[in-house]
């Protein structure tokens, strides 16, 4: 099943709901969760999804403004230098641990939104990643255990200010609105094994990243079970898992995105996030 | 004035420091919260009505909570003492070092700092930290102070071998990030540069700093992250570390269960909390 954050046009209140052949079914206005989060934690997602199967749907997909998936994660925590040929094109060796930088909730934006290119930085870069969403919270979980805490999969851009990361990880993956999450989160029957996927970036068109998750350096089950041993993880937690070779950083000249550009992520399973860039 | 944050006769409420007692603008309305407070622009008018107002509990019998429970955003920077980047090893830094901690590290004064099962590297960070009065958006250094409500003190816990994966592993396990016990309004505070941070583990003074020795003031942290998103009503700004961390000592110096940890930054007062072990 695929679930999405949205209003109604520009101005509708905030709800969520299920994303079926024929429409959308607002699951906000059926209650008794109002966000996709409440549901998740609530452990009611996949019993509403399923009541949400029948009867007419409340409208039609491109009716909606999508939201980020998530609207209010707890945390979001981002893999970096997770993809064997990345890191081989950003000419690091390949890491003994898992890297992990935060973003701020106000990064994030919403399928078919605006990525703001920063009036102080030209050096604006796409990574494409799978997101994996967490369904049940825990703290101290195994690698085997930890696809069972995944709620669902999704789809996030990275944006990335690369002078500004030179300066810290963080600052350069913090700029406003340089996060893209979604189109919606296809709950996690549907993808039992995440490293079976294929990921393609398309710059105005063009392919730009193209790779399968089982390149990843570390796992999801891994960087679930890494998480954990710090901090619980919470119901609808984003947890981005990194990206593949093909930036524009290490590109000559250097690719960098600019205000009309668009950025399009597709995952095989899951569907095709973009996004238009605009000056800030 | 001194705002804290506690646990009320009904639940988390916020208050105005008054004596030694505790005037409670939670129950007193409209805003729930500090932050909310801060956020409506209210916070000095209502502060100073409360001023006459008799305290509704002791200091001493409230439950602290986190000085801001609920932050948008908590950013840090790292690397920005000159003593503690001399004794950490680092090279002295071009540019500012952020990283930030989730909400789920704070632990509130008088509280319980953890240290994980996984690491015994649990190490303590004293600092001051701003909170931030409106939205800011590429405010310029000049004008950066004006954009702070106040200051408080946090407790950066670190697990040194986890911040060698990524800086923001070491930095965020849970319940490692004291942060009280009050806020000074900012009009006491005009030079935050004055300011003076000493931290004791067990009574023994461990850091010992000024705040002059930043090597990236307040106004430059300020300015800096409103370039990079606009800094929301009651987020946080931890400002770094002196020298003087365990990570620097020979032999090291780690925390463990039963410790006592105080940081002390005169003008706003000594945030105090126990160490205890994972369970």
């Amino acid at each position: 099943m695929k679930f999405i954050s949205y209003k109604l046009g520009a101005d509708g209140g905030e709800t969520w709901g299920l994303v079926r052949e024929d429409g959308v079914v607002d699951l906000g206005a059926r209650g008794p969760h109002g966000t996709m989060r409440d549901a998740i934690a609530a452990g009611d997602l996949m019993s509403l999804g399923e009541a949400g199967m029948s009867g007419d749907p409340d409208t039609v997909l491109p009716d909606v403004t999508f939201l980020p998936v998530i609207t209010n994660p707890d945390k979001i925590l981002c893999a970096g230098l997770n993809y064997k040929d990345h890191v081989t094109e950003t000419a690091n060796t390949l890491p003994a641990e898992l890297q992990l930088f935060m973003r701020s909730t106000n990064t994030l934006v919403g399928h078919c939104g605006e990525m703001e290119r920063p009036k102080v930085s030209d050096n604006y870069d796409f990574e494409g990643e799978l997101t994996a969403i967490i369904g049940k919270g825990g703290r101290h979980i195994s690698e085997a255990d930890a696809l069972d805490h995944v709620a669902g999969y999704t789809i996030f851009i990275d944006g990335s200010v690369r002078d500004y990361q030179k300066h810290s990880v963080t600052a350069g993956k913090n700029f406003y609105k340089s996060g893209p999450l979604g189109p919606w989160m296809v709950s996690a029957d549907e993808i039992p094994d995440p490293a079976t996927m294929e990921l393609t970036t398309r710059l105005n068109g063009e392919v730009v990243q193209h790779s399968t998750t089982d390149m990843l350096i570390f796992s999801v089950p891994y960087i679930i079970a890494y998480i954990s041993r710090f901090t619980p993880l919470e119901p609808g937690d984003v947890i981005a898992t990194g990206t593949p070779s093909g930036v524009g950083a290490r590109r000559n000249p250097p690719l960098w995105m600019k205000a009309g550009d668009r950025i399009e992520v597709e995952f095989s399973k899951i569907g095709t996030l973009w996004a238009d860039v605009v000056d800030e | 004035m001194q705002f804290v944050s506690y646990i009320g006769a009904s639940g988390a409420t916020w208050g105005l420091v008054v004596g030694d007692g505790v005037v409670d603008l939670g129950a007193r309305g409209p805003h729930g919260s500090l932050k909310a407070a801060i956020a409506a622009g209210d916070l000095m008018d209502i502060g100073a009505a409360a001023q006459s107002e008799s305290p509704d509990a002791a200091l001493a019998d409230i439950a602290y909570l986190p000085t801001i429970p609920d932050p948008e955003q908590i950013f840090c920077a790292g690397k920005n003492y000159k003593d503690h980047v001399e004794e950490m090893g680092f090279e002295m830094p071009d540019h500012l070092t952020l990283f930030i901690k989730a909400n789920s590290t704070l632990v509130p004064h008088q509280g319980q700092m953890i240290r994980p099962k996984v690491s015994e590297c649990l190490d303590f960070e004293g600092e001051i930290c701003a909170v931030i009065g409106r939205e800011t958006r590429h405010v310029s250094e000049a004008e950066a102070l004006d954009c702070i409500a106040g200051y408080t003190i946090m407790v950066d816990g670190s697990v040194r071998d986890f911040q060698k994966h990524s800086v923001t592993a070491g930095k965020n396990f849970v319940a490692t990030g004291p942060l009280g016990p009050v806020m000074t309004t900012a009009d006491e505070i005009p030079d935050p540069s004055t300011l003076h941070v000493t931290t004791r583990l067990n009574g023994d003074v461990v850091q010992d700093c000024s705040a002059n020795m930043l090597i990236f003031d307040i106004p430059y942290i300020i300015s800096y992250l409103s370039k990079i998103t606009p800094l929301q009503p009651g987020d946080v700004v931890a400002t770094g570390s002196p020298a003087g961390s365990g990570a620097g000592r020979e032999p090291l110096l780690w925390m463990k269960g039963g410790d006592k940890l105080e940081v002390e930054v005169p003008r706003i007062g000594t945030l105090a909390v126990d160490i205890v072990d994972e369970t």
